[in-house]
């Protein structure tokens, strides 16, 4: 099949030139991305940089922006990934430091986010003589994510990375994890502190994009919402330096707790923190704002709704059930 | 055609305007609504799962007892937290046994897994019809630029917001934005998120979602955007005059909740629908309706 690739050229010597390389080539039916750019680089161009390493979707190495969705390059055909239009555009993936064409700065991007959250096990104890084994129910949970190979396709997807570079990203927190659901680690609870801190897990707005990007199924947003589930079962509600998380979080539940519903002027102020004068100061002129059109939520004169003991009663069961 | 009506926190507290609005319309397409009092909070996807899921559980009781097959929400976050909760409970007999019985025995309840939780806007294209719909429209919203913002939780997770067979609800909103004569106006924003879910976590990207998406909206020519969700409401417009201070530019875009617009074309007028209680003025954008009563 003849296919014509348009593909992101950057020398860092001349970067005033970076931008689309078109390229002809003939390819089978069956040939992926990386085929693609390897024959572009064989016959036409033996410049063009690109990563790829095993072309079987378990290194990760090939990570690219294919007609603008994130793909691995060695497991997408180019029959998969060809428009109407018979071209296929290939990009470096988003929010990274290009190098050189396809060849990005994985340090920058990723690396040093998954060093943040120290992503080996500590054991329990020292390892004993022969296999430390693990039951197959306690292994489980953490299989999938055993299974990612930090391609950063997930971060590349990312609605906070695509914000702020500093977010520890879907990434790094699906390999905080494995360690945090792994029996055989000791450190769960200080890995949960963590990546309580700022730009960690509770910066994330759960918007499960991690999660249809993961070329996986691996599902990165719904492991960051098993850790946050985690953590507030161990009484981690934010970090040391980010109390309005935790101040937010309990503020809610105890609305919910009161009148079954939430009540949000209260919310805001607790959240602020009832002694904080600069945040609350702070909230003046949208509070401002929202009284002039008569819809600023009232705080605490909230009225309790019907079936609000029973909820009550519920959360309490459920809080004394945590472990 | 008759719901069990989960209007969610927000329509009554915040957006004190979406809970009328969202009456109306239903009452004048004839779509009977019978609203669960009492229930709770979904936990918005803030509460712990451990918490929210048997709170949910007990308002899918609730609305079992009551008869009905179908609960209808008017909010994103409540439409996510409720269908992903509904999901777990359906799709593991041993865990709904185990909330059935922790939790809501006591209130001789028990949710048996039958209930199904819809959005109006799933509703209205899906229940009520596309054909039934044009035929209530009464004024064309000819000459408004529109540009659609799904909210994310009812956009994903796709495999349960869009499964297989509702493929069509990635474009649902475009769709209605064009059945009511308006314009669409498309951008790269309209299914990401409105930051809102981390406005106490990180304001400051927060806002960059809000500035990103609404100036995003308004440079490619939109008059004003609506959502079916009152948490990106809350950020979208509450917020627009934080964001925008904050990324250096004017903005200015209008936010309308869902039936708001179709409110609009069944002949409502702007102080029916409420739209002078927003923050964002709606004033410029709806002089752009060309007058064209159809009855």
């Amino acid at each position: 099949m003849q296919t014509t690739f348009k593909v992101y050229r950057f020398d860092p010597e001349q970067p005033k030139q970076a931008g689309p390389a078109s390229y002809v080539v003939e390819l089978p039916d069956s040939a992926s991305i990386v085929d693609g750019l390897t024959v572009i680089r064989d016959e036409q161009d033996p410049s063009l940089a690109f990563r790829a390493n095993c072309e079987r979707g378990s290194c990760g190495d090939c990570a690219l922006r294919v007609n603008k969705k994130g793909v691995l390059g060695c497991t997408t055909r180019i029959t998969d990934a060809i428009g109407k239009d018979r071209i296929i555009t290939v990009e470096p993936i988003r929010h990274v430091p290009v190098l050189k064409d396809l060849v990005y700065d994985m340090e920058t991007f990723l690396w040093r986010k998954v060093k943040v959250v120290t992503p080996w096990i500590t054991p329990q104890r020292a390892e004993p003589d022969g296999n430390y084994t693990v039951s197959e129910a306690k292994i489980a949970e953490v299989r999938t994510a055993m299974s990612c190979v930090m391609c950063g396709l997930c971060d590349e997807g990312c609605t906070v990375v695509a914000v702020d570079s500093e977010f520890v990203g879907p990434a790094a927190l699906t390999k905080a994890y494995r360690a945090i659901f792994d029996p055989r680690d000791s450190r769960h609870s200080e890995r949960l502190k963590a990546i309580s801190e700022p730009r960690g897990v509770w910066d994330c707005t759960h918007c499960f994009e991690a999660n249809g990007h993961c070329p996986l199924g691996i599902e990165p947003t719904s492991r960051i919402f098993e850790i946050r589930d985690e953590a507030i079962r161990q009484g981690i509600r934010s970090g040391v330096q980010n109390p309005k998380v935790r101040r937010h979080y309990d503020s809610f539940v105890k609305s919910v707790k009161k009148s079954g519903w939430l009540d949000e002027g209260r919310l805001a102020i607790e959240s602020e923190g009832l002694l904080n004068l600069p945040g609350l100061l702070k909230l003046l002129p949208t509070a401002a704002r929202a009284m002039a059109r008569h819809k600023a939520p009232i705080p605490y004169l909230h009225r309790r709704r019907p079936g609000a003991k029973e909820i009550r009663q519920i959360i309490e069961k459920a809080e004394e059930g945590k472990p | 055609m008759s719901y069990a009506f989960y209007p969610g926190c927000v329509s009554r507290g915040g957006c004190p305007e979406l809970y009328p609005a969202a009456v109306k319309v239903a009452d004048k397409l004839g779509i009977e609504l019978q609203e669960l009092t009492e229930v709770g909070c979904t936990g918005a996807g803030v509460m712990s799962r451990d918490l929210s899921d048997p709170i949910n559980a007990r308002t899918f009781a609730k609305a079992e007892q009551g008869g009905f097959s179908t609960i209808m929400t008017i909010c994103s976050t409540c439409q996510g937290v409720m269908t992903q909760a509904n999901h777990r409970l359906q799709n593991d007999a041993d865990y709904r046994a185990q909330i059935n019985k922790t939790y809501l025995a006591e209130e001789g309840l028990e949710y048996r897994g039958t209930l199904e939780v819809k959005h109006l806007l799933w509703v209205l294209m899906e229940d009520y019809g596309v054909d039934n719909l044009k035929a209530k429209v009464t004024r064309q919203l000819t000459g408004l630029k529109v540009a659609p913002f799904y909210g994310c939780y009812l956009r994903r997770p796709s495999d349960l917001m869009a499964p297989k067979g509702f493929g069509g609800r990635k474009t649902y909103l475009e769709e209605l934005i064009s059945l009511v004569g308006a314009e669409v106006v498309d951008f790269g924003g309209k299914s990401k998120c409105c930051g809102f879910p981390i406005l106490t976590a990180n304001e400051e990207n927060s806002m960059r979602m809000v500035s990103d998406h609404t100036g995003e909206a308004k440079d490619k020519g939109a008059h004003c955007m609506v959502t079916p969700c009152p948490l990106c409401h809350l950020n979208l417009d509450g917020n627009q005059p934080n964001a925008a201070k904050k990324a250096k530019r004017a903005i200015g875009l209008p936010i309308l909740h869902l039936p708001q617009l179709v409110g609009l074309a069944l002949g409502f007028d702007e102080r029916e629908m409420e739209l002078q209680r927003h923050i964002v003025s709606t004033e410029a954008a709806t002089r752009n309706i060309k007058v064209n009563m159809l009855s």
